[in-house]
């Protein structure tokens, strides 16, 4: 692709032709890509878009497990603690809930909105997306929900909170004793789905398709 | 060739091109709405602003405690440093290097890569675009990482709950560096990575 860089007459071809480095700016000619297979920007190494096969299909799959773990990994016990005869249980929700009743409530929220609020928006943002596409309705909403999914994603922090879960755990292994709880196994499987989603809606295809550039982008 | 030489501007949202219109301020990307700019209006002031704030912050997220760890009526404080230490002092090396490059090292290196990142944007220094490219992309990368201590805080404060036997509670500290990760995130966000690429010498990075 390096080779079309610098040819000649790049800014009288037509829009459609081209394609623009997101990152450095750099103007290409736009590659035809087959089934499978990904550009990426020669200066930079920016991966400019790839083209994956049923995009939608297996992205709504993926959703909908997505949401149906949510509640489970959020509300289900993460683990229990005993210490002298006496047990606590530990949620997500009742991290941010203790948090709250401490006086801590700005903490509260930014741990509300990281760990439970946005993965859910997030969700329910491509969740919305993929139906506009699927059914061909409210294809406006759906520019506009993706817009806010993409403002959201860096905000969603679901890996990060499994990390503080091990640190946490590891923490009070020598104070009592821990079980690990449902909500655990549960939290751990919507991380996983979540990335496979992410790995899975090619972003280029579900803009092409929500704009509605190419009516089989997303198969 | 850059993409700004040939009079179009891509959409930061949807990275669709758009031709640029000669006599508007306000021009909306014609897929998707957003607005497009050429570059980030007033990216590197806000990126510095957001940077210097952070640095301020910086300070009172690493003295004061952020959390209170009481059991049997006496209260321990401990700061994020102490917190790594006492892990290694009961010999869990792995997770002490876990929270370690976290809190302390991420935090610290966003605030100086960001510094580099604008210093040589602006002045031109001896950073190669690709050494400034990848920085960028390990500190938008890593940033979001930096919030686990005030995860394990949150899961501290909701487990240890016996009243005066064990508890745990949230200091001011923890206020202050869940602010310093969330002005860093921002300052990533609102820095323009092109920046990077417009004063180097045309092409010269590019293999």
């Amino acid at each position: 692709m390096s080779e079309s860089v610098d040819a000649p007459g790049l800014s009288e071809l037509p829009l459609e032709d081209l394609v623009a480095c997101h990152e450095c700016d750099l103007l290409m000619r736009k590659p035809q890509l087959a089934h499978g297979e990904k550009a990426i920007c020669p200066r930079c190494g920016y991966e400019l878009y790839a083209h994956r096969h049923n995009v939608v299909q297996r992205s709504l799959a993926l959703v909908i497990a997505a949401l149906l773990l949510y509640v489970p990994a959020n509300f289900l016990p993460i683990m229990q603690l005993n210490i002298l005869g006496q047990s606590a249980q530990d949620t997500v929700w009742s991290g941010v809930v203790g948090l709250f009743n401490t006086d801590m409530q700005g903490v509260s929220i930014v741990v509300f909105l990281c760990s439970m609020a946005i993965p859910l928006l997030k969700l329910l943002c491509q969740l919305f997306v993929l139906l506009t596409i699927q059914f061909n309705v409210g294809r406006s909403y759906g520019l506009l929900l993706y817009r806010i999914y993409h403002h959201l994603r860096d905000w969603g922090m679901l890996e990060v909170y499994l990390m503080g879960v091990l640190v946490a755990i590891v923490k009070l292994a020598d104070m009592a004793a821990i079980t690990v709880g449902l909500g655990l196994a549960c939290f751990i499987g919507l991380l996983l789905v979540q990335v496979w989603l992410e790995v899975v809606m090619s972003p280029h295809q579900i803009w092409q398709a929500l704009s509605g550039e190419d009516a089989h982008a997303g198969d | 060739m850059r993409a700004i030489d040939a009079g179009i501007l891509v959409c930061t949202e949807c990275h669709e091109l758009n031709k640029q219109e000669a006599d508007t301020d306000e021009q909306t990307c014609t897929r998707c709405g957003a607005l497009v700019h050429a570059r980030r209006p007033n990216s590197l002031t806000r990126t510095w602003a957001l940077l210097i704030t952070a640095a301020i912050i910086y300070i009172p997220a690493n003295v004061l405690p952020i959390m209170t760890v009481s059991s049997l009526g006496q209260g321990d404080p401990s700061t994020i440093m102490s917190g790594v230490i006492q892990l290694v002092q009961h010999g869990m090396i792995p997770i002490a290097a876990v929270v370690f490059i976290a809190s302390i090292l991420v935090p610290t290196f966003k605030l100086v890569g960001i510094a580099l990142l604008l210093f040589s944007v602006q002045r031109r220094q001896p950073l190669s675009a690709r050494q400034r490219i990848w920085m960028y992309r390990f500190i938008e990368f890593i940033g979001r990482w930096s919030m686990l201590d005030i995860f394990v805080i949150a899961i501290l404060v909701a487990v240890v709950n016996f009243g005066r036997l064990a508890s745990v509670e949230a200091n001011l500290g923890a206020v202050a560096f869940a602010s310093v990760v969330i002005l860093t995130m921002l300052a990533a966000v609102t820095f323009d990575p092109r920046l990077i690429w417009d004063n180097t010498e045309s092409d010269a990075d590019h293999d």
